[in-house]
């Protein structure tokens, strides 16, 4: 399933998250330029529905009978307010020329004043536009807006020809002389009542504005799905860029893990964090391979070693069988063949016991131990072989107590010192050392043989290594002892070193923790 | 038949030293790499029988460089069982290999073939005029009846069958059949076919004047 694949999860997340960014950018953009679009009708109308109010408000009104003075007309002062400062040649088709200023006006007095007049008048009085209103609403120049207005009655006084048919007069709230916007249809209207009631407004058709406001948002959605698209195809050229070592990576390690141990990743970039990853994974192969590689050699070397007494026990019985043989003949064969059953049984211990080392089973005793002690005790037992070399052993033993195996430690020193001895030249000298030194035990045994050469010093403690090939059966010896030494001293958590010089013996350092 | 023992493991040596005399061979043996070579190169065994793990010079190096000078059948003996071991025991020159342990019956059978092919023979039994000679059971008949031949008289006549129609000159019968540890006196080759002819008939075995024996072929 694709959902499972990082580069699908990383690109439906990238796409995920342009898309939220895209719209929310994109939204936010249409709503600024929607509202800026609208507050600029709006603001247009205001100021022709201010225009108009102006002109509706205008005392006397225009087209009363002037010979008949309403009530409370002395406060009427002027009735020709009407006329100010029109330019000459946009006299209003409807209104006359009036001079005299205009009288001061002030609602609660006019509106008073006002309400003076009789209804019927009132609703069918005629209304002019001044020169300025009149060229608010020029269709000859300003597009579309069209007016209408009503008397407090409900009555259309007057509205402009594109005015469309059939507006709805708007519905008063309270005293509300505040200009108020409405949408209808397509046209947007803006509309204010007078004090006294009456009704202007202004309106216009949006339809074209809300066609480019469609477009606009069109446009906004090609831009934005544009960019997501290439967000996406540079997401996705990224993300397949980023997991090529990946895929490498995985590509080397099911060829490893198909049984090629010797395949490594190609790292092309070491300092990137997937090179380094490589880098970490190609030397965790390398280890496996050589771990890989020492434990076939040991199943290969344990094998050839049990196999070669297995066939002088085959060869040795077979040919006693052949034909009759004297007593003495026999025994021969029988001693042979129980000498070399005797050496089978100790290169299987030997096994054996590595063999739990290295599964962690071999449990070690922990008791204290005085290697002073145990030296001596093992430099005595070694004595006879020794003294059969003409090696001498000198000891400077101090005393060091450790905590550990006495049995599994005697046959590390035991091994050591057999091997000094064997090792050593005729005549030659064994040192043995045990000191203490910053919380270790440490035991030096020290030869004056032959030395090791430095091709074969990091191989002394592997399993079956001897650094002369021919394998000097008739010492008995399994090539095995170094690596057993090794193995108990890593299980004691100590170490163990060699140093050695062609020609001027080797040096076996055992370090244990106290 | 001679034929040359090298294996580093002493009990190994002895015990097929003797399984390998007591079936009539003569047999040198030597326990390292370079002293078989020494001996492979300087003697015309029958053949050899190498192990892999010596002393000194291992048997990849023995065979590498006798197959420089020599083409004596050389069958390889090995604890080592990988397919690839064997391959290139092959490939280096072996003409066969036996891995340990093995049963010493198979390692006769084995090489007695070598020994065969190598003189160009490919059944064990081989027949001159009335007298066959099995080589698998060492059986000598003449007109279907066994004939008993001392051990000495029995490899004169397999080595003289085995190359048929070959003059076998005294020295090389002497060099094949017996090892460094006979006593030359007492294996005078003559007084061997003077038997063998008065057993199986004087006309089976020819002398050629000044060169050696023939069995005609």
């Amino acid at each position: 399933m694709f959902t499972k694949s990082i580069r699908w999860r990383m690109q439906l997340w990238l796409a995920f998250l342009l898309a939220c960014i895209l719209s929310g950018f994109g939204i936010t953009a249409y709503q600024l330029h929607r509202t800026n679009q609208f507050s600029q009708i709006d603001e247009e109308l205001e100021r022709r529905v201010a225009a108009l109010g102006g002109d509706v408000r205008r005392l006397p009104p225009f087209g009363l009978p002037p010979g008949r003075p309403p009530f409370d007309l002395e406060r009427t002062t002027n009735a020709d307010a009407f006329g100010f400062g029109e330019p000459p040649g946009h006299h209003p088709p409807d209104g006359g020329p009036g001079p005299g200023s205009r009288p001061p006006r002030r609602p609660g007095r006019d509106s008073k004043m006002l309400r003076g007049w009789p209804d019927d008048l009132w609703e069918s009085r005629e209304i002019r536009l001044s020169a300025r209103t009149f060229s608010l609403f020029d269709q000859t120049e300003t597009n579309d807006f069209y007016f209408a207005i009503w008397s407090r009655g409900g009555t259309l006084l007057r509205h402009s020809t594109n005015a469309p048919a059939g507006l709805p007069l708007p519905a008063r709230e309270e005293a509300d002389t505040r200009v108020h916007t409405r949408m209808r249809d397509a046209n947007r209207e803006a509309f204010q009542f007078t004090e006294i009631g009456d009704c202007v407004l202004a309106g216009r058709s949006i339809a074209a504005d809300v066609q480019a406001l469609r477009r606009y948002a069109w446009l906004l959605a090609a831009v934005g799905g544009a960019v997501l698209a290439l967000g996406c195809g540079g997401g996705w050229l990224l993300a397949s860029r980023a997991l090529r070592p990946v895929e490498e990576i995985s590509a080397a390690a099911s060829r490893i893990s198909a049984g090629n141990l010797s395949e490594r990743i190609n790292v092309t970039d070491t300092d990137n964090e997937l090179g380094r990853l490589a880098g970490v994974l190609n030397s965790t192969f390398a280890r496996l391979e050589a771990a890989f590689a020492q434990q076939k050699q040991f199943t290969a070397d344990a094998s050839h070693e049990l196999r070669t007494p297995i066939a002088v026990l085959i060869s040795e019985a077979q040919t006693a069988l052949a034909r009759e043989r004297s007593a003495a003949e026999y025994r021969g064969t029988v001693e042979g063949c129980l000498e070399t059953a005797q050496q089978m049984r100790r290169l299987t211990q030997s096994l054996l016991e590595l063999a739990r080392y290295d599964a962690g089973q071999e449990p070690i005793e922990r008791r204290p131990v005085d290697l002073a002690e145990h030296a001596r005790a093992c430099v005595e037992l070694i004595g006879p072989l020794a003294r059969a070399r003409g090696v001498q052993i000198h000891c400077d033993l101090a005393l060091v107590e450790i905590l550990g195996d006495a049995d599994r430690l005697d046959q590390v020193l035991t091994n050591l010192l057999a091997n000094a001895v064997h090792h050593n030249k005729d005549h030659g000298e064994v040192q043995v050392a045990t000191r203490a030194q910053q919380g270790f035990a440490v035991v030096t045994v020290a030869d004056t043989g032959p030395g090791i050469s430095a091709d074969d010093l990091p191989h002394v403690f592997e399993r079956f290594y001897r650094a002369d090939k021919s394998r000097a059966r008739a010492d008995e010896r399994s090539g095995l002892g170094l690596a057993i030494c090794k193995a108990i001293v890593d299980a004691h958590g100590g170490t163990i070193e060699v140093s050695s010089q062609p020609g001027a013996g080797a040096t076996f350092v055992v370090q244990l923790p106290r | 038949m001679r034929v040359l023992l090298v294996e580093d493991e002493p009990r190994l040596l002895r015990s097929l030293a003797q399984a390998l005399r007591e079936e009539g061979y003569a047999v040198d043996t030597a326990d390292a790499g370079d002293d078989g070579l020494y001996k492979a190169e300087n003697y015309d065994y029958d053949a050899i029988v190498l192990d892999i793990m010596l002393p000194r010079l291992d048997g990849w190096g023995v065979l590498d460089r006798l197959r420089q000078r020599k083409q004596t059948p050389v069958l390889m003996l090995t604890a080592r069982d990988a397919t690839r071991d064997r391959v290139r025991g092959l490939d280096t020159g072996a003409d066969d290999y036996l891995v340990k342990p093995f049963d010493l019956s198979e390692l006769l059978a084995r090489l007695r073939a070598l020994i065969r092919r190598a003189a160009g023979q490919a059944r064990s039994n081989v027949e001159v005029r009335d007298v066959v000679i099995d080589t698998r059971s060492r059986v000598v008949t003449r007109a279907g009846h066994p004939v008993a031949l001392t051990a000495r008289e029995y490899a004169i006549l397999e080595y003289l069958a085995l190359h048929r129609g070959e003059v076998v000159t005294r020295t090389a019968l002497y060099e094949h059949l017996f090892d460094e540890s006979d006593d030359t006196l007492s294996n005078l080759v003559d007084v061997h076919v003077f038997s063998i002819r008065k057993k199986l008939g004087a006309e089976l075995i020819a002398t050629r004047r000044g060169q050696g024996y023939c069995i005609e072929s």
